[in-house]
C-alpha cells in the first residue's frame, strides 16, 4: 500500500518559487494500476519522484508499507537509464549483483526477463548499440529483476514505436496481473491511460494538482476487446476533453 | 583491421625517412661521428647491449619508476577527485589553490626533491608521482562532474551501499575522464623518470644519457635516447590499446 498524505513539492526559494504540487491525499492500494495522466507542468513526474524517494517532499509524507525491504521500488525512467559500460544482460542483472544473489540464481533470472522483454539474441550488446525502444525494454527488465512490490514508470513508451508500444502496453498488464504489483504509470497517452489503468487520476497544470480521480470498470484481462468495449471509449473521450479543457 | 594497418604505415614511412636523413648527415656528409654517429653505428651498440644483458637492468629501472609513479598518482589523483566531487565544500577551498600550485613548473623543485627525499629510489618516484598526480586528478573530477545525474537517480534508487556506488557506478562512469588524465600523466611520468636518472643514481635510461655525455660516448647516448623514444611509443600504444578494448562504450560507433 501507498499512503500518501499532504504531499506537496516546491522548487525555488522567494520570488523564483515553484509550486510543482499542491498538497496532495491519495492511498493506493496493493495490486492497484494507477495510470497518472496531465498536461506538462502538472507535477505528475514530481509526485513519481516523490514516491520513489528521489527527492525530499516540502510537506507530507509517503509512506510505503512494504516491510522493511531493501529496495521497494522499481523505477522505469522517461529514457533508458542503462550503465552505458555494461551489456544488456548486465544491465539487467544490475539490481541482482548488488544486492549478493548468486550468479548462477541472477542469470536464470536474467535470461527469464530478456525472453519476457523479447530482447533475446542481444544480451551482449551495449546499450549504444539497441535503438531507444530496445533500451526501454531492458530498462524494463532492470527495474523487475530483484521483483520489487512497486513498480513506478515516467512516461517509459514515449520512445518507443506505436507497434512495440502496444506490445509493451499487453506485456505490462500481463506482468501486473501475474505478478499483482503494484503499478504507478505516468504518461501522455489517455488510451493507454484507459486501458492499462485500475484507476486513472487525472492531474491539472500551474500549480500541480489532483483533478480528479476515475475508477475503471473494466474486465481483466485486457485486449483488443477492452479496446471495443463502449465503456473505454467513452471513459477515454472523457478523459480527453477533459486535457483539452486544461491545455487550452 | 584496416584503420590499423594505415597508422603503422605511416609512422614507419616517417621513420624511415629520418634514418634515411640522419645516415645521409652522418655518412655521405661527413658529420664528425662524435657528434653524430651513425645509424648503423647505434644500432649495432644497443644489439650488443642487448645481447649482453646491459641494457635490461637500465631499461627495465625506468619503466618500474614509471610504473609506480603511474599507478601511486592515478591512485591518489582519483581519491582525491572523488573526495573534492562528494565534499564541494571542500573543493570550494581547496580547487583554487591546487591550481595555483600546478603551475609551478615541477621540474624546478626537483632539485627540492632530492633534497627532501635523498638520492634514493624514493625521491625518483616522489618526483614522477608529483608529475603524474594532476593530470589524474583534473581528468577524474572532470569525469566524476561529468557523469549523467540520473545514474544518480539510479544509485539512489538501487540502495547502493558508498563503495558500491563508487565501485559500480561512479569510478567507471569516469573512467574516460581519468583515462585522459593518465595519458597525459603517462608522458609526464616518462619525462620525470628519465630527470630523476639524470639527476642522481647510477641506473637507468636517463642515467645512461649523463653517463654517454661525460664520457663522449655519443652513440650510447643516442641509443639511450632511441630507446626513451621508444619506450614513450610503447607505451602511447598500449595506453590506446587499453582505450580500445574498455573505453569503446563511451565513443559512438563508426557503423
Amino acid at each position: 500500500m501507498i499512503k500518501i498524505e499532504k504531499l506537496s513539492k516546491t522548487y525555488g526559494q522567494g520570488d523564483g518559487q515553484v509550486v510543482a504540487l499542491e498538497p496532495l491525499d491519495q492511498t493506493i492500494n496493493e495490486g492497484e494500476f494507477v495510470s497518472i495522466i496531465g498536461p506538462s507542468g502538472c507535477g505528475k513526474s514530481t509526485l513519481l519522484r516523490l514516491i520513489a524517494n528521489l527527492e525530499a517532499p516540502t510537506s507530507g509524507r509517503v509512506t510505503l508499507e512494504t516491510a522493511g525491504l531493501k529496495r521497494p521500488v522499481g523505477f522505469v525512467f522517461q529514457d533508458a537509464v542503462l550503465l552505458p559500460w555494461k551489456s544488456v544482460a548486465d544491465n539487467i542483472r544490475f539490481p541482482l549483483d548488488t544486492s549478493g544473489v548468486p550468479r548462477k540464481l541472477a542469470d536464470e533470472k536474467v535470461k527469464e526477463l530478456v525472453e519476457l522483454v523479447g530482447l533475446k539474441g542481444f544480451e551482449k550488446s551495449l546499450p549504444k548499440q539497441l535503438s531507444g525502444g530496445m533500451r526501454q525494454r531492458a530498462a524494463i527488465a532492470r527495474a523487475l529483476a530483484d521483483d520489487p512490490p512497486i513498480l513506478l514508470m515516467d512516461e517509459p513508451f514515449s520512445a518507443v514505436d506505436l507497434l512495440t508500444r502496444e506490445t509493451l502496453n499487453d506485456e505490462l498488464s500481463r506482468i501486473w496481473q501475474k505478478t499483482g504489483k503494484t503499478i504507478l504509470l505516468v504518461t501522455h497517452s489517455v488510451e493507454e491511460a484507459a486501458y492499462l489503468g485500475s484507476r486513472v487520476m487525472v492531474m491539472s497544470p500551474r500549480p500541480g494538482r489532483l483533478k480528479v480521480t476515475y475508477e475503471v470498470d473494466l474486465p481483466l484481462p485486457r485486449g483488443e476487446c477492452t479496446k471495443r468495449d463502449p465503456k473505454f471509449l467513452d471513459l477515454v473521450s472523457e478523459l480527453r476533453t477533459l486535457m483539452r479543457e486544461m491545455t487550452s | 583491421m584496416k584503420g590499423r594497418i594505415k597508422p603503422v604505415l605511416e609512422y614507419s614511412g616517417a621513420l624511415l625517412v629520418l634514418v634515411a636523413a640522419w645516415w645521409y648527415v652522418s655518412g655521405p656528409m661527413g658529420m664528425p661521428a662524435y657528434l653524430l654517429p651513425s645509424p648503423a653505428s647505434v644500432g649495432s651498440l644497443l644489439w650488443d647491449m642487448i645481447l649482453s644483458g646491459k641494457l635490461w637492468p637500465h631499461l627495465a629501472f625506468t619503466v618500474q619508476n614509471i610504473l609506480i609513479g603511474l599507478i601511486v598518482g592515478t591512485v591518489f589523483g582519483v581519491l582525491l577527485a572523488y573526495m573534492f566531487f562528494k565534499t564541494p565544500s571542500l573543493s570550494d577551498y581547496l580547487e583554487g589553490p591546487l591550481v595555483v600550485i600546478q603551475t609551478a613548473p615541477k621540474i624546478a623543485i626537483a632539485p627540492l626533491i632530492i633534497i627532501w627525499f635523498g638520492l634514493g629510489l624514493t625521491a625518483k618516484i616522489v618526483l614522477i608521482f608529483s608529475l603524474v598526480f594532476f593530470p589524474v586528478f583534473a581528468g577524474a573530477l572532470a569525469g566524476f562532474r561529468s557523469i549523467d545525474s540520473r545514474l544518480h537517480d539510479l544509485a539512489l534508487l538501487m540502495n547502493l551501499s558508498r563503495t558500491q556506488r563508487f565501485l559500480r557506478i561512479d569510478l567507471p562512469a569516469a573512467l574516460p575522464g581519468i583515462f585522459v588524465g593518465i595519458k597525459i600523466g603517462a608522458i609526464q611520468a616518462l619525462v620525470g623518470a628519465i630527470l630523476a636518472e639524470w639527476m642522481s643514481g647510477s641506473d637507468g635510461l636517463g642515467y645512461l644519457m649523463t653517463f654517454a655525455t661525460a664520457t663522449y660516448k655519443t652513440p650510447l647516448l643516442f641509443g639511450a635516447v632511441l630507446m626513451t623514444a621508444f619506450l614513450g611509443l610503447a607505451m602511447h600504444a598500449i595506453l590506446n590499446e587499453i582505450e580500445a578494448r574498455y573505453l569503446a562504450w563511451s565513443t559512438p560507433d563508426e557503423q
